[in-house]
Order: C-alpha cells, then sequence, then structure tokens
C-alpha cells in the first residue's frame, strides 16, 4: 500500500507538497544568483531595478578572475593525469593482487576522503612551510591528487572489478607481454572506469576550497579561492556573475555525462 | 612467455603489491606524515604534554565551539532527515519522468559550487534580503530577524548541502523494499499509520541511519559553510582550527584540536563500516 503509487491516495498529496517545497528550496539559491548576477543593483535589492550585463563584463575584463580560472584550469588537469596515473596501478594491486595488509592498504587510501579537509590542509600547510611547498602550483598539485585519489581508485577498481583476466591470460598465450596485454586489451576495456576517475580528480580539484586556501599565496590562487577571497570583503555582484558561470558549467557537465550515459546503454 | 608468469600463482608473499608503491609512497610522505606531525606538535608545544588537550577542554571560549559544531551538526541530521525522508519515499515509488526532474534538481544542487551556494545563502539571508523582505511583506514579522551571521544561518546553509546526503542513500533503500511486504500488511488489517510506524520504517531503518550518521560527521568537520554563514562570533571546530593556526600560529592547540576532530570522525566512521556496512551510503565505496 504504501509503496503503490497508486494507491496512496491523499498521502501522496502531502508527498508531493513536501517534496515540491524541497525541491523549489534546492533550486532557490541557483535561480536566485542567476537572476541577481543580470540585476543592476550594486547592493543585490531583489527584484533588481532594471537588467544588466555589467557584471559580466566586469568579471572578463579584471584580469585577476581571468588568471585564476587559468590556474584552477591548469591545476586540474594535472592533478587529473596524476591522480588517474597513480590509481591505474593502485587498482591492479588492491583488486589482483593478495599480499598482507591488503585491507589497511586499502582503508589507508580510502582515508583522504573521509577525514575532515581542514585537519588534512593545517597538517599539510605546516609541512610545506617547512619544505618551500607553500604556495606553489606543485603543492597544490599534490594536495588535490591526495584528495582525488580515492574517487578514481574506487572508480577504477570497479570497472577493473567486472573485468574477466583471462582475457588479459588469452593476450599473453596468443604473444603479447604482460605490459602489451593490460595496455591493448584490459585498458580499453576498463575505459569508462578511467574516465570517470578523470572526471572525478577534475572536479575534486576545480571545486576544492579548503585546501587551497591554505596552499594558496597572493601570487597564486585558484578560482575557489578567489571567491572565498572576494566574498569575505564583500557581497559584489560580480560573484554572482561568476557563480553563475560555474552553475552553467556544471549544467553543461551534467548534460555531457546524461549522454555519455545514454551512448553507452545503447 | 612460460605458463607461471601468466597465472596468479604466488611467487611470493609480496605478489602484485608493487604496482600500489607509487600511491603509498605520496600518501606516506604527504599525508601520514604531516598528520602525524600535527599530533606530535599539540604534544610538544610549547612543552611536552597534555596541556594542549586541557587548555581546549577548559577553556569557555573553545568547549563552546564543540558544544556548538555538535549543537548544530545534530540539529542539521534531524531536520535534513525528517525533511528529506518523504522526498525519498515519494522519489522510490513516482513516475520515471516525474522522478528524473526531481533527481535533476538534487544532482544540480549538490554539484554546484560550494562557494556558490553559500553565497546565494548569505545574500539571501541577510537582513535586507529576500526571505525578510517577504516575511515583513506578507506581515508575518514586522522587524528583520537575525538570519546570517549565527547558528541559524549556518544550519539552514548546512540543511541545504546535506539534503542530497540524505535523500540519495534513503531512496536506495526504499526503492530495494518489496512493496508487496506493505500490501500483505495491509491485507493483515494494518492501518496506513500502523503499516507505516511497523513496516516502511524499521525497513528503511538502516537507509536513514547511514545517510544520517553520514551526515552528521561531514558536519561536524565542515569549514566553509560555518565559516561564511555562521561569522568569527559563532566558529565552529573546523573554523577554529584555520584560526587557531593561520591567525594565530598556536600549532600545539590547534593541533590538539584537529586531532579531536580527526579522531571523532574516523571512529564515528569506523561505526558506520561496523554496523551499517552495505546498508545504503557507502556502496561502491569498499
Amino acid at each position: 500500500m504504501l509503496l503503490a503509487y497508486d494507491r496512496l491516495g491523499g498521502l501522496r498529496v502531502a508527498l508531493w507538497c513536501i517534496t515540491g517545497l524541497v525541491s523549489a528550496f534546492l533550486l532557490l539559491p541557483i535561480v536566485f544568483i542567476a537572476a541577481l548576477s543580470f540585476g543592476s543593483s550594486q547592493w543585490l535589492v531583489f527584484p533588481p531595478p532594471s537588467w544588466t550585463m555589467k557584471w559580466y563584463q566586469q568579471v572578463f575584463s579584471d584580469p585577476r578572475w581571468l588568471e585564476s580560472t587559468w590556474t584552477s584550469f591548469q591545476i586540474a588537469v594535472l592533478v587529473t593525469i596524476a591522480s588517474v596515473l597513480l590509481a591505474l596501478p593502485a587498482s591492479f594491486a588492491l583488486v589482483r593482487g593478495s599480499f598482507p595488509g591488503k585491507h589497511v592498504l586499502r582503508g589507508l587510501f580510502m582515508t583522504p576522503m573521509v577525514m575532515p579537509v581542514v585537519v588534512f590542509a593545517v597538517a599539510l600547510y605546516a609541512l610545506f612551510l617547512r619544505v618551500g611547498l607553500s604556495g606553489t602550483m606543485l603543492g597544490f598539485i599534490i594536495a588535490h591528487t591526495i584528495l582525488a585519489f580515492p574517487f578514481a581508485l574506487i572508480a577504477i577498481s570497479n570497472s577493473l572489478q567486472g573485468f574477466d583476466k583471462a582475457i588479459e591470460d588469452a593476450a599473453v598465450l596468443c604473444g603479447a607481454t604482460p605490459l602489451q596485454a593490460k595496455l591493448r586489451i584490459t585498458l580499453p576495456a576498463i575505459r569508462l572506469g578511467v574516465l570517470a576517475a578523470a572526471l572525478f580528480s577534475f572536479l575534486m580539484s576545480w571545486d576544492e576550497v579548503v585546501v587551497a586556501i591554505f596552499m594558496a599565496s597572493p601570487t597564486l590562487q585558484t578560482l575557489p579561492v578567489r571567491i572565498w577571497g572576494a566574498l569575505r570583503q564583500d557581497l559584489s555582484p560580480a560573484i554572482a556573475a561568476v557563480s553563475t558561470l560555474l552553475v552553467l558549467t556544471t549544467l553543461a557537465a551534467m548534460l555531457a555525462a546524461a549522454i555519455v550515459r545514454k551512448a553507452i546503454a545503447k | 612467455m612460460t605458463q607461471a608468469s601468466i597465472s596468479d600463482r604466488p611467487r611470493s608473499q609480496w605478489n602484485g603489491a608493487k604496482p600500489a608503491l607509487p600511491a603509498l609512497a605520496l600518501l606516506l610522505a604527504f599525508f601520514v606524515l604531516p598528520v602525524a606531525g600535527l599530533l606530535l606538535r599539540s604534544l610538544t608545544e610549547p612543552q611536552f604534554g597534555l596541556q594542549n588537550y586541557a587548555e581546549l577542554v577548559a577553556t569557555t571560549t573553545y568547549a563552546r565551539v564543540i558544544f556548538n559544531t555538535f549543537l548544530v551538526s545534530g540539529v542539521v541530521t534531524v531536520v535534513a532527515l525528517v525533511i528529506g525522508y518523504p522526498v525519498a519515499w515519494l522519489l522510490a515509488i513516482m513516475p520515471q519522468r516525474a522522478a528524473s526532474i526531481v533527481f535533476g534538481i538534487i544532482v544540480l544542487s549538490m554539484w554546484t559550487n560550494l562557494l556558490a551556494r553559500t553565497y546565494a545563502w548569505m545574500v539571501l539571508l541577510q537582513r535586507t534580503g529576500v526571505i525578510n523582505k517577504t516575511l515583513m511583506e506578507i506581515g508575518i514579522i514586522d522587524q528583520p530577524l537575525p538570519l546570517v551571521n549565527n547558528l541559524i544561518g549556518v544550519t539552514i546553509g548546512m540543511v541545504y548541502i546535506m539534503l542530497p546526503f540524505i535523500i540519495l542513500p534513503l531512496h536506495a533503500t526504499m526503492r530495494s523494499i518489496d512493496p508487496a511486504i506493505l500490501n500483505a500488511a495491509a491485507l493483515c488489517g494494518a492501518g496506513r499509520w500502523e503499516s507505516f510506524r511497523r513496516v516502511l520504517l524499521p525497513l528503511s531503518a538502516p537507509g536513514a541511519a547511514a545517510g544520517a550518521l553520514m551526515v552528521f560527521v561531514m558536519s561536524l568537520g565542515y569549514y566553509v559553510t560555518p565559516s561564511l554563514l555562521g561569522g568569527t562570533a559563532n566558529m565552529m571546530l573546523a573554523g577554529i582550527i584555520a584560526q587557531l593556526v593561520q591567525s594565530l600560529l598556536n600549532w600545539g592547540l590547534g593541533g590538539a584540536a584537529a586531532f579531536v576532530l580527526l579522531v571523532v570522525t574516523l571512529s564515528l566512521y569506523a561505526l558506520q563500516v561496523r554496523y551499517l556496512e552495505g546498508r545504503g551510503t557507502l556502496q561502491g565505496v569498499r
């Protein structure tokens, strides 16, 4: 009864009301900033007295916004490469290896995902101050790779788990070297897992703010650090414009993911 | 190529471990070492002993921060659970088309940049913000409510962020319940309320517990949203850690606070793994 949609009766109306309200609650801030970013009011009066594109012009003509976007992009790309290159062999070890402490190792690899980011950020910040990696690109890449690595590992391990090793063995029996077999048989077979790993790693780094706040210097800032800094000063509508652009990239990524999923289903 | 090199016959005790070494090295050097270093500093600065931990508990300011952190996390968890439960329920049974729209909204809000979402709430909740203005126009209030720079603002912002983390695992649990069981309950004469209380609620409880525990743990260590919506007077644990280290350069005390947060978080996760493993939340993680 309670799990039959057609027989809920009045309860259905109640559940729909709550779901509608929650959906509105989840959409409200997103729609709101999009609207504000086109509003003319410096003081974020809503509804805006008139509409304008000036905040977007301001963002696109400010070299600091562009610079930090470029920095974020570079770091995210390098983190993606590093995280996939580390997670690929590590997945082979975790899925196919049998050695003492394998579960401990897996637990260690997953810890950066579950521990509070601020603890990791503070700890790494202390180390980087000593070894001179604070405020460097390399520091950013190391920090974000550690955070992205568990997500990449899950994605690749899961698809490797579903791949029949006998196919790889067959290639070796036919004369391929083990490495050739892995690169030309196994890797193409688990490519979707690798793709997902790359996507997660990129997004992880692109959106990450807590560690980035500690790693950044006045001259090296990612986009989230720049937004964070701006937010602490004032609530300028330029931030609404940047936020709206970020929402658009999110929508584009969701659309791309949906298209890929459809393509696979076919 | 000999047969031995293809098969999985163990060559040594460490068979197949080698490919994990680069990742292990990175984690040892830049994860285990710094975290251990921070713990060490909490025990040795300014001198060896537990004085930092004692100060954390004995100082009213810090004790209140810890209390606030648990209070806000608890309230956020309960509120998110209460309003997320009906949504997960309806999502599990509603027609596919409508469900995919609601899912789209949930995923969009989840994937939208955290700072963008928090910024929106800062603007919405401020004294002259839309929410206060609307409430005053309708005539519910005649003075603007203080909704930001206090724990109310933090709670609203955190519930917003945590809702998907309750709805998604709970939805998975609801879907795995066989509707026939509810029909059976009805056939046996159970009314709606009784079916809910004695059948649906217990069957969905593992998913709810898993989601709630995850949300509680995530809330405990959250930094960005509490810092921006709570202001400097209403810090939570993560905020005080950052402040101690960045502005006050008190690494001993900051390290102690970080370690308290770490131990609480990891213990709660261990609890989750032990008692709720595979019941919804961390599916595919392990």
